[in-house]
């Protein structure tokens, strides 16, 4: 009977369907895309090997927000801590590019920075030779076909791409680090400072003595870091999820109500003669819901397919952004979709199971 | 014989907008179990507000009303639908099938909604008495309105009901086809004892009832 009608109606079934899918599937890819920007670059910065962040205070660790340069010799007086292996100075640049989006430029000073990452792993050419030389990663290099010896521009200055390094160790992009001082009028000074310990195990008393030779700077280990990495933690970014999966959770619901609406007032007179063979409110109200459940399910599985179709089309259009599709998301999501659809159909449903069977058997 | 519906001094008034219509005055039925009655009378008399008031579709407004013992003076709304769930089978003008189900499920969710389950021996025995058994499988506007009415009939009485009412079942069909459906009617009747109360314009189809009763202005004339 639910089948017959779902049939019967097959534009009507297929939008409703189509309304949940994209429901669940913008959930989906919203939760997945601003996760895997975050565990990206939480990823990034784990890949740089150092065991501790030191930023000036009122910076953000999540890069982006509020930097304010600090000496960089700071740097020095941060190696001769015990234990501390070796300490490299980044100064981050904002790059925004038509068609790329917003790139952080890491200014970074080569020596040291391999001795506290272990250095590059370069797939092309080489380390910056002049003042106006880039290194780009793989991803970067592939989404932007970028090759060595090409011209690029970024912070409206042309740069000589040295080098393709692979991804994963801090940044896309990296120039050297007095260019990057001498582009923001920032003279020896630095946005953060990466320390790399002896062992891990001493990463504790490093932050200790961190925190009493400079009082005032944040210090953070890598992995509690990495811990901090997620959208619950970012408030302005855990709103913005929420709003649009609110919005998803709406406009489905909202479909789903017009449909089940249209329904009931179509099928008037079938529900008039359930009634006339004795059919109960419970019964007219376990047609209509059931109904709006197989809508649900039918769509919840289309969301989850479009979501993997659609991370596979993203990746493969734009290497440098990942998605990550969880399963408890997706649990989430179709939680999510269940429930809006059911309450989109309960009114709806309702209605029907309170119909006056004589007039439902009259209406035209 | 025991009196299987009994009314007395039954009154339905309909409220539209402000204006009171009286569709029954105060009318006194009785019909016995296994008896065929048919209901005659003018446009707007008010039979079928009489059936739909027997068959728990709608409610009296005042009078006695009792149906198979049950009074319906002391039955909820729900108590109503489980009456007429277990104890009546309708057939109206307009057949009614449901237009995305086949014949067969048509049938079926009779015994659905009765909730015993489904009888292949009763299913057999209705469909084959009906003549509908090659077209079980058709949905309603591949049968013919002489068809469609069997279905119907067959749906009605699939669950046994006490009370089989019928408001002008041959009113959209042929001479020919109202012949056939009447026969079956006569058919339940004399078979199985089926009680039947039927709504008609047609003095042939009345003569098949074993009693004729008339209705005019919401009563009942007297014979
Ligand atoms: N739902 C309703 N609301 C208001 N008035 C109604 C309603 N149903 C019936 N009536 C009125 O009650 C009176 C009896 O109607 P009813 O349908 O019982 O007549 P009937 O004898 O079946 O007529 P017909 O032979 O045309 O089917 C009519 O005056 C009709 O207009
Ligand atoms: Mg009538």
């Amino acid at each position: 009977m639910i089948l017959s009608n779902l049939l019967h109606r097959p534009i009507r079934t297929v939008v409703s369907i189509l309304a949940i899918a994209i429901e669940v599937g913008m959930v989906l890819l919203v939760v997945g895309m601003t996760t895997g920007l975050l565990h990206d670059a939480a990823r990034r910065v784990e890949g740089l090997g150092a065991d501790i962040m030191v930023e000036p205070p009122g910076a953000s660790f999540f890069f982006g927000l509020g930097w304010a340069p600090v000496p960089i010799k700071v740097a020095d007086r941060l190696a001769q801590i015990p234990h501390v292996l070796a300490v490299t100075p980044v100064l981050f640049q904002s790059n925004t590019n038509v068609g790329s989006g917003v790139n952080v430029i890491w200014g970074i000073d080569p020596a040291s920075f391999d001795r506290v990452t272990g250095g590059f792993v370069f797939l092309k050419g080489g380390m910056f030779s002049g003042p106006y030389d880039a290194l780009v990663d793989d991803l970067y290099a592939k989404a932007h076909h970028v090759k060595v010896g090409m011209t690029i521009s970024l912070l409206n200055h042309d740069f000589r791409v040295a080098g393709i390094v692979e991804h994963g160790k801090g940044s896309r992009l990296f120039i050297p680090m007095a260019t990057a001082q001498d582009l923001a009028s920032a003279h020896d000074k630095a946005s953060i400072f990466f320390l790399k310990c002896t062992d891990p195990g001493y990463t504790d008393d490093v932050m200790k003595a961190v925190h009493q030779l400079a009082p005032q700077y944040q210090v953070i280990s890598v992995r509690e870091y990495m811990t901090l990495m997620t959208a619950n933690n970012l408030p302005a970014l855990d709103a913005f999820i929420t709003a649009l999966i609110a919005v998803a959770v709406i406009i489905g619901l909202l479909v789903i109500f017009l449909s089940m609406y249209t329904t009931i007032t179509e099928r008037t007179r079938e529900i008039g003669i359930l009634k006339s063979l004795g059919a109960s409110k419970g019964f007219i109200m376990t047609i209509i819901l059931r109904e709006a459940a197989v809508l649900a399910a039918v769509g919840i599985v289309g969301g989850f397919l479009g979501a993997l179709g659609a991370k596979r089309v993203i990746l493969a259009s734009f290497p440098t952004l990942s998605v990550d599709l969880s399963v408890e998301w997706a649990v989430w999501a179709a939680l999510l979709a269940l429930g809006g659809t059911m309450l989109g159909a309960f009114y709806p449903a309702l209605r029907a199971a309170q119909l006056d069977p004589v007039d439902a058997l009259a209406y035209e | 014989m025991e009196p299987i519906i009994l009314t007395e001094n039954l009154k339905k008034v309909y409220h539209v907008g402000k204006v009171d219509v009286p569709a029954l005055r105060g009318v006194d039925l009785l019909v016995h179990e296994g008896e065929f009655v048919a209901i005659v009378g003018p446009s707007g008399c008010g039979k079928s507000t009489l059936l739909h008031i027997l068959g728990g579709l709608t409610s009296p407004t005042s009078g006695k009303v009792l149906v198979d013992g049950n009074d319906f003076s002391k039955m909820t709304d729900a108590d109503r639908t489980r009456f007429r769930r277990h104890k009546i089978g309708f057939v109206f003008q307009r057949f009614n099938l449901l237009p995305t189900l086949t014949a067969r499920n048509n049938i079926e969710i009779a015994q659905h909604i009765q909730g015993n389950g489904y009888n292949p021996h009763r299913f057999e025995a209705v469909v084959e008495m009906l003549g509908i058994k090659d077209k079980l499988d058709y949905k309603p506007y591949a049968l013919s309105g002489g068809e469609q009415q069997r279905v119907a009939i067959a749906r009605a009485v699939i669950c046994e009901p006490k009370i089989l009412l019928a408001d002008e079942p041959t009113g959209n069909l042929d001479t020919e086809n109202s012949q056939v459906v009447l026969n079956m009617l006569r058919t339940l009747n004399r078979n199985f004892r089926q009680t039947i109360v039927m709504i008609t314009h047609n003095p042939e189809a009345a003569a098949v009832a074993d009693r004729t009763i008339r209705m005019r202005d919401g009563y009942i004339l007297p014979d």
